[in-house]
């Protein structure tokens, strides 16, 4: 004897077609904003051993006054008192008299300690990023001076508009609970003065 | 009429703004290879400084030859004979550029000396090795303390110097390895101001008058010490002129010529130039144009080595392209 058939109506294809679209929408979401999430545990960093000091970071970023900063490691500094990050390459004097400066905002103080050695420290609020003291530090000292995308600043646009206009890609995402690349950290064997000052 | 100019009018006005768009998005700089936009006040520009006027430049390049060596850190040149360190090695060559030897090392070689029986003695991060000419070790000296960071050596009839970076001092030690004394560190009632080693380049030598050269990178000066550590003298000073020192610290490099000339080295903005006896600038043997090629960061922080042979020629050792290049005095027969 033949089974009934169960009655699949127009009405009834329908509606169960519209719960399964639901369904697929809700889970769809949910793993959209699932990505989503796991993307936003990442955040735009500059590696400093790629790092050219172009300038580029001075004036591609969104924001007036750039998210990236000039860091200074004091412990690769070699706190010379001919400072080249500090001093401009045919300095009139060594002392902080503007025309000796390289700096063109003064973003950079120095700081006496004892002779014949001086802490170079930087006022970040003045920093514009043009990268010319890491350029002159990496000439012909330690290489103490580097920049950083500052994360109390940086609006961490998805593309970031200095990440696309850096030369050397040293622009790379770095997990957000840990955003901050440091120079020198991978060398082995510091310099003598990376041992403090007696 | 009015209704069909105006179309006009807007019709116009759109394809200007298009075109406006059109040209705004073709002129804009994606790739940032154009420049960061800055001003001439934001360039670090050491070009002026690089371009040496050509009456200067004594010496010109006669030869060159590859070093095998990658890195390649130290040139010691005695007689006829080249010894060059580097990786985890010693090479010799004749002064033709011909390798004549290999000495294998367990550790990589920081410093390096041969003494008037030509054997060798080198400088490890914390510790010195005495090998003979036929490559066997003699001895090992015990390693010195953490800081150690011995940059470089030199070997007298009864003395070894040691020049620790990490400790700016210089170790003067008899042969056996029993310390005499040290010297250099600073003391007032001494006129001793102390070393100033901002980047691990420490280098010293035993002059033709007996007595000990060891530079002071930090303070731009190459100063004369007795075996006993007395500071005799210094000459040297702090410019990116020509006839000074650039940079923080400099040189990173010298070697004492037949007649007591020097020869330095300079990182940074890479110059090779001789200085008389007393410490006056005779000339320069090759400048940036002559010995770099590029202003990337491995170039400007290169710190090359250099020795010289008893008919006068100068040997570099041109650390970036692991090669020894021979430099002659001009208008000399090579």
């Amino acid at each position: 004897m033949p089974q009934p058939q169960p009655n699949l109506t127009r009405r009834g294809l329908f509606g169960n077609g519209l719960w399964a679209a639901v369904v697929a929408g809700i889970t769809g979401l949910s793993a959209y904003l699932f990505g989503r999430t796991k993307q936003a545990k990442t955040v735009w960093q500059i590696d400093p051993d790629k790092c050219v000091a172009c300038g580029n970071c001075a004036t591609y970023c969104v924001l007036e006054l750039s998210a990236v900063k000039c860091v200074q490691v004091y412990a690769m500094c070699g706190y010379c008192d001919l400072c080249t990050g500090y001093l401009d390459p045919d300095p009139k004097k060594l002392d902080t008299g503007a025309e000796n400066e390289l700096c063109p905002t003064g973003a950079i103080e120095r700081v006496f300690v004892e002779d014949p050695y001086f802490e170079y420290n930087i006022k970040e609020e003045l920093c514009i990023a043009c990268g010319k003291c890491v350029k002159g530090c990496e000439a012909f000292g330690n290489g103490s001076l580097f920049l950083q995308v500052r994360h109390d600043r940086c609006l961490r646009c998805n593309e970031c508009s200095i990440a696309a206009a850096c030369p050397s890609q040293a622009f790379r995402r770095v997990p957000a609970d840990d955003p901050y690349l440091l120079k020198g950290a991978k060398e082995s064997k510091p310099a003598g003065e990376s041992k403090g000052i007696a | 009429m009015m209704g069909k100019s105006s179309s006009w009018v807007v019709v116009i006005l759109v394809v200007l703004c298009l075109a406006t768009a059109v040209i705004s998005v073709a002129l804009r700089d994606f790739s940032g290879r154009s420049g960061s936009g800055l001003s001439e006040s934001y360039e670090y520009d050491l070009s002026q400084y690089e371009q040496i006027d050509p009456v200067l430049i004594l010496y010109a390049q006669s030869a060159a030859f590859d070093t095998g060596l990658d890195p390649s850190v130290a040139i010691v040149i005695r007689g006829e004979e080249l010894f060059l360190a580097g990786e985890s090695q010693i090479r010799i060559f004749d002064l033709s550029g011909r390798q004549k030897q290999e000495i294998p090392l367990e550790l990589p070689p920081q410093s390096l000396a041969v003494d008037e029986s030509d054997s060798l003695w080198i400088a490890f991060v914390s510790h010195v090795e005495h090998y003979g000419r036929d490559g066997k070790r003699v001895a090992a000296w015990p390693p010195l303390d953490p800081k150690a960071n011995l940059t470089s050596i030199a070997v007298g009839k009864d003395d070894v110097y040691l020049a620790d970076a990490g400790n700016r001092i210089v170790l003067h030690y008899d042969r056996s390895g029993k310390l005499k004394n040290e010297i250099g560190r600073k003391d007032d009632n001494r006129q001793i101001s102390g070393f100033v080693i901002p980047s691990p380049h420490f280098k010293l030598a035993i002059a033709p008058d007996g007595l000990l050269r060891v530079v002071n990178p930090g303070r731009h000066l190459i100063e004369a010490y007795t075996p006993r550590g007395d500071r005799e003298f210094d000459w040297g000073s702090g410019a990116i002129r020509v006839d000074g020192f650039c940079g923080c610290c400099n040189p990173v490099a010298f070697a004492i010529l037949s007649d007591g000339s020097f020869v330095t080295v300079e990182k940074g903005l890479v110059r090779v130039k001789v200085y008389d006896p007393q410490g006056q600038f005779v000339g320069v043997v090759a400048g940036p144009e002559q010995l770099t090629t590029s202003r990337d960061t491995k170039t400007i922080s290169a710190a090359f080595d250099v020795a010289v042979d008893a008919a006068g020629r100068i040997f570099v050792l041109d650390t970036l392209k692991d090669q020894v290049r021979v430099f002659g005095a001009k208008g000399k027969t090579p």
